[in-house]
C-alpha cells in the first residue's frame, strides 16, 4: 500500500484512490511507459511496457501481485518469435493464455500460463486475417479474440488460434466507420465498445458489429474525448475511458452518459519508497520541489484502463511510469 | 502565367528548407517566385503535421528521456515539416546554432526540446522578444549558469555569452564592441532569473519540467553602466540596449548571410575579418533596423536579393549534416508517418558531426569545410547513396516512374540531366560529368536502351536510373546546398 493516509474521491464521489503500483525502471520492479494493464487468471496484475527506442530491455510484460508486489517479467524485444517491438495490448482467453499485440510486426503473440511462446498469427496486410498495426484485445463470451485493426481502421473477430471470423469497420465518421481505433472492451453480454480514436467517440456493436451506439465528441468538458484510447467496461455495465490527451479517466453509465472522472491522486509507491530509503538524497530533492503536488499526483497520458471483479480501477499512467487503482464505492 | 524558374526555386527550398521534391518545385513553379518566398516566411499559415499520431507511436517522446530519443525527435519532425512549413525548422536549426545549448551538460532532454520550440515559434520574429524568450529558458538558464548568478554572488557565464556570442560580438572592424565592466554589469542585470526544479531526478515516476522563475529579492538593484548607459537595469534593460547596437545588426547580418546564403569565416574571426559581401550584409544591417528588428523582415530582404538569387550563391554552402539526413529523408519521402528505424537513421547526423542538441561547446558547430573530415565524408556518402538508390522508397520510385514516363530511349547523357534534375537541379562539375556518363554508357552497352519495350528493358531502365542517381548521391556535389 502506498505510504499516504489520504485517499481521495473522484469528482462526483463514485471512486476513491487507493493505491499506486509503479516506478521508472527498464528491469524488475518498476515500469517503462506502460501502455496496457489487466488482472490474469492467477489473479496477478500483467503490465505491458513499451519502453523507449533506445531502451529495448524495457520492452516486457511485468507480472506482480495488485498489493505491488514484483513477481516476474516475460517477453523480450526483437522480431522472432515470442518477442515483440511495439507492443500495445494484452488479453487472456478462457484458458488463460495471454494475447500480446505488437503493431510493429502487425502480429499477436500467444503464450501459455507458464508465460512461455507457444506460436503467432496475423501478419501485415488488409485482407482477412491480416492486420495494419493491431492495438486492442479482448476475448468474446463465445471464445473469439477480436482485435483492433487501427490502420485498416476495423475490428477483426479471429478464433483463438488466429483464423478469420468477421470484420467490420472502414475509414470514416459515420456509424460503425472508425478513423485509426485504438482500445476495445467487451460487456458480459458480448456487446462491444470500441475507442475511435481520432473521431474522440466511443462506439457500442453487438458481436456481429452491428451499431448499437456512439456517444462523445471532440473536446475537454464533461463527456467530451481528446483521443480516446483504453476502455473497459465492469459488472454493472458502467464504461470507463482512458482521455488521453485530456490526462483523464471519464466513466459513463451504460447509456453513455457520463458519470463521473478520475484525474489521477498518486502517493508514492512501495517501489518508489524502496527507492527512496536507499536513496536519500533523491527524497531531499523531491521535498524541494516546488512544483511537488499537481504534475506528479496526475495522470500523464493514461492508456489503459481495466476494472476487476470487486471494482478496482487500474490505470496505466504512461508517463509516469506506475499503474494507479481506484476502489469503486 | 508563365512557370517559375525552377533551379532558382530548387535554390530558394535548399536554403529556406531541406530541398523539395520534383512535384513540390512543379506545385511551387505555377507561383510566382515572390510568393514562394512570402509563403516560407509564414509556416504558421500551413498545417500542423498530426502530433497525436507521432505521439501515439513515439509514446516515449514527449518525455524524451535520452539524448538519443530527442535527436530522434528533432530529425524527425525536421523531416514531417519539410514539405510545409520548412522555415519553421530550418530557423530552428539556425537559432540551435547560434545559441548553441547542449544536453551534455543540461541533461534535460524535455526542456532543450522546448528551447527548440521557442526557436520554431519565435525564431522568424522581433530579435528582441527572442532575446528575451532566450533569457527565460530553462534550458540556457542552467546551460550558463544564470540560476547561479546571485545578487550577492554574480556569476558571468551568461551575461559574457549573451555578449559575446549571442548579439554583438567580441567586436567588428577590429574594434571590440564591449568592455569587461559590461559583461559584468549585464550579469548582474540578471541576477534573481532562475528556474524551478533542476535538482529533481527522473526518479521516481519521470520527469518534472523546468520552468523559469524571478526571484526579486535576489535581482541586484544597484545602479549599472551598460554599453554608455547608466541606470538601475534589469535583464529586459540590458536587452533593449543590446538590440540597438550597430554591432547586433553586424552580428546577426552576417550570421543569417552565412546560414542562409553563402559560407563566411568561423565567428570568432568577425572581428577582425570583414564580411566577404559587404553590400549584402549592410542591407541586411539596414533592414534589421528598419524593421525593428524583426527576423522574418530580414529574410524576405534575403531571399528577394541579387545576392540571393545569383548563380555564385548557388551551391555555395557545404550542407550541414541535418541538411544532408532531412534533405535526403524528404527526398526520398520517408517517415511521414511514424514508424520504427527513424532512430537509426537520426543518428546519422551525429556519425557526420553534428550531434544535435548537443553542440560541442556554447560556441556551436564550426561550419561550412570544417563539416568535411574524411569520417564524415565517408558517413556522409554512405548515408545517401543507400537511400537514393532504393526502390522501395517511395520518393525513389515516383522519380524512376517519372524518369520511365519521360524517357523513350535511353542515353548517358540524358539519363544524367534528368536525374539531376530530378534530384533537385543539382549541378555535376564537366569532370565528373563526363565521368558519369562513361559509367552509365558501360551500362547501356549491356542492352538496347529502350525503356519502352519488354519488362526486362524496363527494369533494366529503372536499374540504370538506379545506378545513376546513387552515383549522383556519392558525388562531392551532392554535399552542397
Amino acid at each position: 500500500m502506498t505510504t499516504e493516509t489520504e485517499q481521495p474521491v473522484s469528482t462526483q464521489g463514485f471512486y476513491r484512490y487507493h493505491d499506486v503500483i509503479g516506478l521508472l525502471s527498464p528491469a524488475g520492479p518498476g515500469f517503462s511507459g506502460p501502455v496496457a494493464v489487466t488482472t490474469g487468471p492467477d489473479g496477478m496484475l500483467y503490465v505491458a511496457n513499451r519502453a523507449n527506442p533506445k531502451q529495448p530491455d524495457g520492452v516486457r510484460v511485468s507480472r506482480c501481485t495488485t498489493d505491488g508486489d514484483y513477481l516476474d517479467q516475460f517477453g523480450v524485444w526483437g522480431e522472432g518469435p515470442g518477442e515483440f517491438i511495439w507492443v500495445t495490448d494484452i488479453a487472456f482467453n478462457p484458458q488463460g493464455e495471454v494475447y500480446l499485440a505488437d503493431e510493429h510486426s502487425h502480429r499477436i503473440s500467444v503464450f501459455g500460463a507458464d508465460r512461455q511462446f507457444t506460436r503467432t498469427f496475423g501478419g501485415h496486410g488488409s485482407g482477412p486475417g491480416e492486420l495494419d498495426r493491431p492495438s486492442g484485445l479482448e476475448f468474446g463470451p463465445g471464445g473469439n479474440l477480436y482485435v483492433v485493426d487501427t490502420l485498416n481502421h476495423r475490428v477483426q473477430a479471429l478464433t483463438a488460434n488466429g483464423e478469420f471470423v468477421s470484420k467490420w469497420g472502414a475509414l470514416g465518421d459515420a456509424e460503425g466507420q472508425f478513423n485509426m481505433p485504438w482500445g476495445i472492451a467487451i460487456d458480459i453480454s458480448g456487446d462491444v465498445y470500441v475507442t475511435d480514436w481520432r473521431n474522440d467517440r466511443v462506439q457500442k456493436f453487438d458481436a456481429e458489429g452491428n451499431f448499437l451506439m456512439a456517444f462523445g465528441a471532440s473536446g475537454g468538458d464533461e463527456g467530451q474525448f481528446n483521443r480516446p484510447n483504453g476502455i473497459s467496461v465492469d459488472a454493472d455495465g458502467d464504461i470507463y475511458v482512458c482521455d488521453w490527451l485530456n490526462d483523464r479517466v471519464q466513466v459513463f453509465d451504460r447509456t453513455g452518459g457520463f458519470k463521473d472522472v478520475l484525474i489521477g491522486h498518486s502517493g508514492m509507491s512501495k517501489w518508489g519508497r524502496t527507492l527512496l530509503a536507499a536513496n536519500p538524497d533523491i527524497e531531499r530533492k523531491l521535498e524541494l520541489a516546488v512544483q511537488n503536488i499537481e504534475p506528479k499526483r496526475r495522470f500523464y497520458r493514461p492508456v489503459s484502463v481495466h476494472v476487476d471483479g470487486n471494482g478496482k480501477v487500474y490505470v496505466a499512467d504512461c508517463y509516469r511510469h506506475r499503474v494507479q487503482i481506484y476502489q469503486k464505492l | 502565367m508563365p512557370e517559375t524558374d525552377k533551379p532558382l526555386l530548387a535554390h530558394l527550398l535548399r536554403r529556406a528548407g531541406f530541398g523539395a521534391t520534383f512535384q513540390e518545385l512543379d506545385r511551387y513553379s505555377q507561383l510566382d517566385y515572390e510568393t514562394v518566398v512570402d509563403q516560407l516566411l509564414h509556416p504558421e499559415l500551413q498545417p500542423a503535421i498530426e502530433e497525436d499520431v507521432l505521439e501515439r507511436y513515439y509514446i516515449d517522446w514527449k518525455e524524451s528521456r535520452n539524448i538519443e530519443g530527442a535527436l530522434t525527435e528533432s530529425v524527425y519532425r525536421m523531416n514531417a515539416y519539410a514539405g510545409g512549413r520548412p522555415l519553421q525548422e530550418k530557423i530552428a536549426l539556425f537559432w540551435h546554432g547560434v545559441f548553441a545549448t547542449g544536453l551534455a551538460k543540461v541533461l534535460h532532454e524535455k526542456t532543450m526540446l522546448n528551447q527548440i520550440d521557442l526557436f520554431r515559434e519565435q525564431g522568424l520574429g522581433n530579435f528582441r522578444e527572442l532575446l528575451v524568450g532566450l533569457a527565460k529558458d530553462p534550458a540556457m538558464i542552467f546551460w550558463l549558469d544564470n540560476n547561479f548568478n546571485h545578487k550577492d554572488a554574480p556569476n558571468e557565464n551568461w551575461g559574457r555569452e549573451l555578449l559575446e556570442l549571442f548579439s554583438l560580438g567580441v567586436g567588428m572592424n577590429g574594434q571590440e564592441n564591449y568592455t569587461e565592466d559590461d559583461v559584468q554589469s549585464a550579469a548582474r542585470a540578471f541576477t534573481g532569473w532562475t528556474i524551478d526544479d533542476d535538482n529533481v531526478t527522473s526518479f521516481p515516476f519521470g520527469k518534472l519540467p523546468w520552468r523559469f522563475r524571478y526571484l526579486p529579492d535576489d535581482h541586484d538593484e544597484e545602479e549599472k553602466t551598460f554599453l554608455g548607459h547608466t541606470g538601475n537595469f534589469n535583464g529586459e534593460d540590458i536587452i533593449d540596449i543590446i538590440v540597438e547596437q550597430p554591432a547586433t545588426a553586424r552580428f546577426i547580418s552576417r550570421h543569417l548571410y552565412n546560414f542562409f546564403v553563402a559560407d563566411d569565416v568561423q565567428v570568432p574571426a568577425w572581428q577582425h575579418t570583414p564580411p566577404g559581401d559587404p553590400e549584402a550584409i549592410k542591407i541586411l544591417e539596414e533592414e534589421y533596423f528598419r524593421s525593428n528588428y524583426d527576423i522574418r523582415s530580414m529574410l524576405d530582404v534575403l531571399f528577394n536579393s541579387d545576392f540571393f538569387k545569383s548563380d555564385r550563391a548557388r551551391f555555395a554552402k557545404v550542407k550541414s549534416p541535418a541538411e544532408v539526413v532531412v534533405g535526403t529523408l524528404h527526398l526520398l519521402g520517408d517517415f511521414k508517418f511514424p514508424k520504427r528505424g527513424i532512430f537509426d537513421v537520426a543518428m546519422g547526423c551525429r556519425y557526420m558531426g553534428q550531434d544535435l542538441l548537443n553542440p560541442p561547446s556554447v560556441e556551436g558547430w564550426h561550419t561550412g569545410e570544417e563539416w568535411i573530415d574524411s569520417g564524415s565524408l565517408v558517413e556522409r556518402i554512405n548515408f545517401v547513396a543507400d537511400q537514393v538508390s532504393d526502390i522501395q522508397q517511395p520518393g525513389v520510385r515516383a522519380m524512376v516512374d517519372a524518369l520511365l514516363d519521360r524517357m523513350d530511349e535511353l542515353d548517358p547523357e540524358s539519363v544524367i540531366d534528368a536525374c539531376l534534375e530530378l534530384l533537385g537541379h543539382m549541378r555535376l562539375h564537366e569532370k565528373n560529368k563526363a565521368h558519369l556518363a562513361g559509367e552509365v554508357r558501360a551500362m547501356l552497352a549491356q542492352r538496347s536502351g529502350l525503356v519502352a519495350g519488354s519488362p526486362e528493358d524496363r527494369l533494366f531502365a529503372e536499374n540504370t536510373f538506379l545506378h545513376t542517381m546513387k552515383m549522383i548521391g556519392s558525388s562531392r556535389e551532392y554535399q552542397f546546398a
